[in-house]
């Protein structure tokens, strides 16, 4: 895929879309964890933290291959760099997960597993390979379709890109990875006086 | 601080119903007068600090400090689209709170909006039913009026002047500024008057690069007026001092308690006195009057966990329970003598609803500070305040009255700029360097009070204790949608100025009630004909009924309004005690 032309995103989506059904078998359909009856209404009738714990032991939203997929998504978006570990190491995946398995929000749930596969769909399509086996490069190439696309909403694929975004700037930033050794958040300790601006001296910890 | 058991038996002194700012002053200045009194609040006493936990970080949180899935807080778009209680879509949410209680320590404060239903026109009404009530996360803002305010009708004709200048309330704010603590920087200015300020922190690079920029065009900002002790106070053991640990932007309170709230600034110290009764989970849903003598009796309460029913009795009846729920419990009281309600023979109760309306902004970038290493500018009280402008010397072509802006700028705990274009090294390159280098502001602008905009009781909803609920009749006017197409202007044109890159422009209003500023309901003033209390927030036609929160103000001016209901309860409190001793009550 050659990122300097242009691309019709609409018109290059009915292509790899219906090369899709030939290209890519079943068994990459990664079967959706879906609760049964049962599960549902107990959480329904149980009170809060009970219903919490019991979403927990019911396990993982995601497969091992789609929690594959989400860790090289994320880092993808938040990548480890000199500075600071990435989104895999703030285990932002997990973070995910865990938003995801206690969701009431089906909408959002499915918008997660169409996404996910489309991701798949769309890097067969330019790469001739899953998203987690193409080179780091091929990954960028495809995130940033959907990123320059940002606005085209009525597209899952795009819906999808801009909810893993949000759902990884959120699990990354509010990690200890993301807040103490990327940002090194200087508050939560004893500060005797702010520094301000006229005074540029190190605040006392 | 064990609570005693309310004495069914006994005639108190004063009964106060709500423990928030208003509550709890009055509890502290009747009390210390020795004044036998009983406090009642419709709320629990919660554990505050297990609540707010300010030190926690969002990692060790289970939901990274946000709402677990099971509740929900409402967005604006729900507020603007779906009518109260909002259920349409949002069944699964097992609690339900306004758009405050988005975080996961806010949620036990804020009440659960469907056992506290209400009809009528879009509000955004944040209530919190606990002991302190509102206080417990309030934005801490504390500024004064002045006679730009409580005189503002001699200035441009509009509305109702309040029964008092600023001479009359001045020392008031002054013993309010010693007992609770106040930091800010003293500017000297007609419409703004001064308090009595402990240390100020001092500004930002950015916030003071906007102050420079501002100066030459004549206007001013200021450190925030924050209502939180830099110094401490030496004779409140409840209270610790400032010490800008920091996450205080993070909504939520104060659980070292150098910001006030009521319990620890207010009513534990009012217990030490030996003189107060407090009484949670009390929901008092009429006051009783004697029908021969016309005068308030007392209370009928119901207690929220057991539903059982308790009236008490009191000489005097001080309502306290913010703006529209006081508004609320004087309409609830009807009797053959009171008929529309008590208090209410001018039918001016529940109307001259007004508050702030907010939403119109700017965020912008200061260049110079782009990759400078972080620096903690969330641990201190407050950004800065940006002082009202308009219709101060000269008059504005298209509205009356003014705004004033709160904003901030710096690194703060979960970093401003993460809606930059974008992934990848660059997008979190960019978030790094930037954190520190936004600044922000939003204008609060005055709502005039308006007869037409008012609440009732609606005929037919009824919350979770069988108490008829508000229908609101409320919305902004055109003065107001003026005013806030000039404050997005302003804003823009003051950031220009400063040399800020622009970032955005908010021109959104947001929906009436945002501003959780809500004042009014039942205003003083010198005729009971279109007033409902006397200048010590006294009712005309019952003298032993006050009503000392938001409700009594005669406009809303563009200031915050807590430091002012406080200073105004404690005049009202001062000459309710000595009324009360001469036996006029």
């Amino acid at each position: 895929m050659s990122t300097n032309d242009p691309i019709n995103f609409r018109q290059d989506r009915r292509q790899w879309l219906k090369s899709s059904a030939t290209v890519l078998g079943a068994s990459l359909l990664p079967l959706p964890v879906v609760p049964t009856e049962t599960q549902q209404a107990e959480t329904k009738s149980a009170p809060p933290h009970a219903s919490e714990a019991a979403n927990k032991s019911a396990g993982r939203f995601f497969t091992t291959a789609q929690h594959a997929l989400v860790e090289e998504l994320s880092e993808t978006i938040i990548p480890a760099d000199s500075h600071s570990g990435g989104a895999k190491a703030a285990k932002v995946a997990d973070y995910i997960d865990q938003v995801l398995r206690e969701s009431f929000d089906e909408t959002q749930k499915s918008l997660w597993r169409e996404g996910l596969h489309l991701i798949d769909v769309m890097s067969q399509h330019y790469h001739g390979k899953t998203f987690v086996n193409a080179a780091p490069e091929d990954r960028i190439a495809l995130l940033t379709v959907l990123s320059d696309h940002e606005s085209m909403i009525d597209l899952p694929e795009v819906r999808f890109f801009l909810q893993l975004k949000h759902m990884t700037v959120t699990g990354y930033y509010t990690s200890k990875i993301g807040i103490h050794d990327e940002l090194q958040y200087k508050g939560n300790r004893v500060l005797q006086e702010y520094v301000g601006c006229d005074d540029p001296g190190p605040a006392t910890s | 601080m064990p609570e005693a058991e309310v004495n069914l038996n006994k005639t108190y002194d004063a009964v106060i119903v709500g423990s928030g700012a208003a509550g709890g002053m009055a509890a502290h200045v009747l009390t210390t007068h020795g004044l036998q009194v009983l406090l009642l609040e419709a709320g629990k006493k919660l554990p505050i600090e297990q609540e707010l936990r300010s030190m926690e970080w969002p990692y060790d949180n289970a939901h990274r400090g946000f709402l677990p899935p099971s509740s929900h807080s409402l967005t604006f778009n729900e507020y603007t689209i779906r009518n109260p209680p909002y259920s349409a879509g949002l069944e699964k949410s097992k609690h339900l709170y306004s758009y405050i209680g988005s975080s996961d320590y806010v949620k036990n404060i804020v009440v659960d909006e469907r056992e506290n239903p209400f009809t009528g026109t879009n509000y955004a009404w944040v209530r919190a039913r606990c002991l302190g009530g509102k206080t417990n996360i309030w934005g801490r803002l504390a500024l004064r009026l002045s006679d730009y305010d409580f005189k503002a009708k001699d200035r441009d004709g509009y509305g109702e002047n309040w029964p008092i200048s600023y001479s009359d309330i001045a020392p008031y704010y002054d013993k309010v500024d010693l007992y609770l603590g106040i930091t800010g920087v003293p500017e000297n200015l007609p419409y703004l008057p001064d308090s009595i300020f402990q240390r100020p922190t001092k500004l930002n690079c950015a916030e003071l690069i906007l102050k420079q920029g501002l100066h030459k065009m004549g206007r001013v900002l200021t450190q925030y007026r924050a209502g939180v002790t830099s110094e401490g106070l030496k004779h409140n053991k409840y209270r610790s001092r400032c010490y800008g640990r920091g996450a205080c932007e993070r909504k939520g309170g104060c659980d070292i308690h150098a910001a006030f709230d009521s319990p620890t600034g207010l009513i534990y110290p009012a217990m030490d006195t030996g003189n107060l009764t407090l009484r949670t989970n009390a929901v008092v849903r009429e006051i009783t009057v004697d029908q021969q003598t016309g005068k308030a009796s007392g209370v009928h309460f119901v207690d929220s966990q057991t539903m059982k029913d308790y009236n008490v009795r009191a000489k005097v009846v001080i309502v306290a329970a913010s703006t529209l729920e006081s508004a609320r419990l004087l309409l609830l009281s009807k009797s053959r003598l009171y008929p529309n309600g008590l208090a209410n023979s001018s039918g001016h109760v529940g109307h001259n609803f007004c508050e702030h309306i907010m939403g119109p902004g700017v965020t912008g970038r200061a260049k110079d500070l782009v990759g400078k290493p972080p620096t903690l500018d969330d641990g201190r009280p407050g950004g800065f305040y940006l002082t009202r402008f308009r219709n101060l010397t000269e008059k504005h072509p298209k509205f009356i009255r003014g705004y004033g802006f709160e904003g901030g700028s710096g690194s703060t705990l979960f970093p401003r700029g993460t809606d930059t274009h974008g992934f990848g090294a660059a997008f979190k390159e960019e978030v790094r360097k930037n954190q520190g280098a936004f600044i922000g502001m939003g204008a609060f602008g005055e709502v005039l009070a308006r007869y037409e905009n008012y609440v009732e009781l609606d005929p037919v909803v009824k919350d979770k204790w069988g108490i008829p609920s508000l229908r609101f009749h409320y919305k902004f006017g055109d003065n107001e949608h003026r005013m806030a197409e000039d404050m997005k202007e302003t804003a823009q044109e003051m950031f220009e100025a400063a040399g800020f890159e622009i970032v955005h422009v908010a021109s959104r209003v947001l929906t009436e009630g945002w501003s959780i500023h809500e004042l009014g309901t039942a205003r003083m003033g010198n005729d009971p004909k279109t007033s409902v209390l006397n200048q010590f927030e006294q009712s005309h036609d019952v003298k032993n009924l006050f009503v000392v929160d938001g409700s009594a103000f005669v406009n809303a001016s563009c200031q915050n309004p807590t430091w002012t209901i406080m200073a105004l309860c404690w005049r009202s409190c001062d000459y309710l005690a000595d009324e009360l001793k001469k036996g006029n009550l």
